[in-house]
């Protein structure tokens, strides 16, 4: 073991901590509410079971303006209404809130990506068997479109660790923010280069599970 | 008794089955004196018209069609693309809301209904489609059951059901395989399963062998005909394939531009089941020079 994680090891695993935290509460915020959203933006479109122009329009301008803001931005932009939720705009808690925002409106695009995949006629044949509108969403349409979510989640998150490397100016922690810290505003170099080591190695990991799982569920 | 048909007077008896009694037909097709159950209708349609509009341009698809199914009678659909066919058909469960008009089945205006009765009333009615439409990532045994927890099926019978329902179609060993290990003709079979699982009273079937080569398609038909045969379930069956309609239908309504142009009693002929043997290619291939030479 280098010298220099052993001197600095107990920072190293609070940052990988705080990053799981984050990461953890985006990817529960992405599947509790970015699955539903993505879902709604599938089902509202034009020619789909519950198509309604309003609806769409709303959601597909909530999921564009979240995605269209530069994400430091989005978290300064965002700074009152975390305060609001979490009491504090400053810690790791607070930074999950932004984040989780981000992640509703990434993954739901995903979704609604996925679910286009379906084939028109498993839908068509679900309604001719009588299925309730719940029913074909669970039954068919989340049935057919699984290797697609799980794919989609893994891109997320490893979007989501990304954009956690940032989260140190709302003092959310996590290895980015470690890395920034002590590895390049105090020239330890060698850190800094450790700490990409980890992120890559936890991205890898990610890729793998999430292409593996999708894989053996995906029986198209 | 009356004879079904157009305003002809049947000539010469031909042949006397157990479906009923045959007869020519103003020289062009055949047309019967039915038993018992024959003359109670089950699907009605009753002056529907569907519209279609792309980029603001209205596309009349059906107009004004008028159409009786009799119980227990194969009843086909055919014409040109673009005819209405499959947007009669798909009238019938209502995947098409008409514009205007009633359709009615055993009795039940579907028209009528929203919702929870309508669903419930689909249960009832089945469906297969050229595509198959199963659902890739569910077993063959998960295909048939879904339709069975649609419909609320008592929990203890679903598995003894799916089962009988496989066995029907001859893939009760199956029935762990995923659709995208099966032939096309086993998908079909599968969708078959499916659409009988809750012993519906009318089968419809959008162009069910178009996908398939001559051999799959007589295994389908004869499925299809052993369905209404055994069952006795009512069949509509859409198809721009002669072969197939002439081959298990007992009644035949022509379309033309959204409407019916003629409604014709035939005999069904029958199918060959053609041999996986090349030689019967070939055969296939002389016969029709021999036609052309007479």
């Amino acid at each position: 073991m280098p010298d220099i994680i052993v001197q600095y090891q107990t920072e190293i695993w609070q940052s990988i901590e705080e990053t799981f935290v984050m990461v953890g509460f985006s990817i529960l915020a992405a599947i509790i509410l970015g699955l539903p959203v993505g879902t709604f933006l599938f089902l509202c479109r034009k020619g789909q079971l519950l198509e309604n122009r309003v609806v769409f329009s709303i959601l597909n301008l909530f999921v564009n303006i979240v995605r269209s803001f530069p994400f430091l931005l989005f978290v300064v932009f965002l700074i009152p209404f975390t305060r609001l939720i979490v009491g504090t705009a400053i810690g790791t808690m607070a930074a999950t809130i932004p984040l989780s925002i981000m992640a509703i409106a990434y993954y739901s695009r995903l979704v609604e990506q996925a679910l286009l995949d379906v084939p028109k006629g498993v839908i068509e044949a679900a309604t001719a068997m009588g299925a309730s509108i719940l029913e074909i969403i669970y039954k068919f349409i989340l049935v057919e479109a699984r290797a697609g979510l799980v794919l989609g989640l893994t891109t997320s998150t490893i979007s989501f660790i990304s954009y956690s490397t940032i989260m140190g100016v709302v003092g959310g922690g996590g290895i980015g923010d470690f890395a920034i810290r002590y590895g390049y505003q105090r020239f330890e170099t060698e850190l800094m280069i450790y700490m990409i080591i980890i992120m890559l190695v936890f991205v890898q990991i990610i890729q793998f599970t999430g292409a593996t799982i999708a894989r053996k569920i995906d029986k198209r | 008794m009356q004879a079904l048909g157009k305003n002809g007077i049947p000539t010469k008896i031909v042949v006397i089955d157990d479906i009923g009694i045959w007869f020519r037909y103003n020289g062009r097709g055949y047309c019967t004196f039915q038993k018992e159950e024959r003359g109670i209708i089950v699907i009605s349609i009753h002056n529907v018209s569907k519209s279609y509009h792309q980029q603001n341009i209205a596309y009349q698809a059906i107009s004004n069609v008028t159409l009786n199914v009799n119980k227990g009678e194969i009843h086909g659909i055919i014409g040109a693309s673009g005819a209405g066919k499959s947007t009669l058909l798909r009238l019938m469960n209502l995947l098409e809301v008409p514009d205007a008009g009633e359709v009615l089945i055993n009795n039940q205006e579907l028209t009528k209904l929203r919702g929870r009765s309508l669903r419930k009333a689909r249960q009832t009615i089945g469906m297969i489609f050229q595509h198959f439409n199963l659902v890739a990532n569910k077993t063959v045994y998960n295909n048939v059951l879904v339709s069975l927890e649609l419909a609320n099926y008592p929990k203890k019978d679903r598995r003894a059901r799916v089962t009988e329902c496989l066995k029907f179609v001859g893939l009760e060993t199956h029935a762990d395989k995923y659709p995208a290990q099966l032939s096309g003709g086993q998908k079909q079979r599968v969708a078959i399963a499916r659409a009988l699982a809750n012993q519906p009273e009318v089968l419809l079937c959008d162009e069910p062998t178009s996908a398939l080569d001559p051999n799959t398609t007589a295994e389908i038909l004869e499925v299809l005909q052993t369905i209404n045969q055994q069952l006795g379930v009512t069949i509509v069956i859409v198809s721009h394939e002669m072969e197939v309609i002439k081959s298990i239908c007992n009644r035949v309504s022509v379309m033309e531009k959204g409407q019916i142009f003629d409604t014709v009693n035939i005999m069904p002929k029958g199918f060959t089941t053609p041999d996986k043997n090349p030689q019967w290619f070939v055969d296939q291939l002389t016969k029709a020079g021999d036609l052309h030479h007479a």
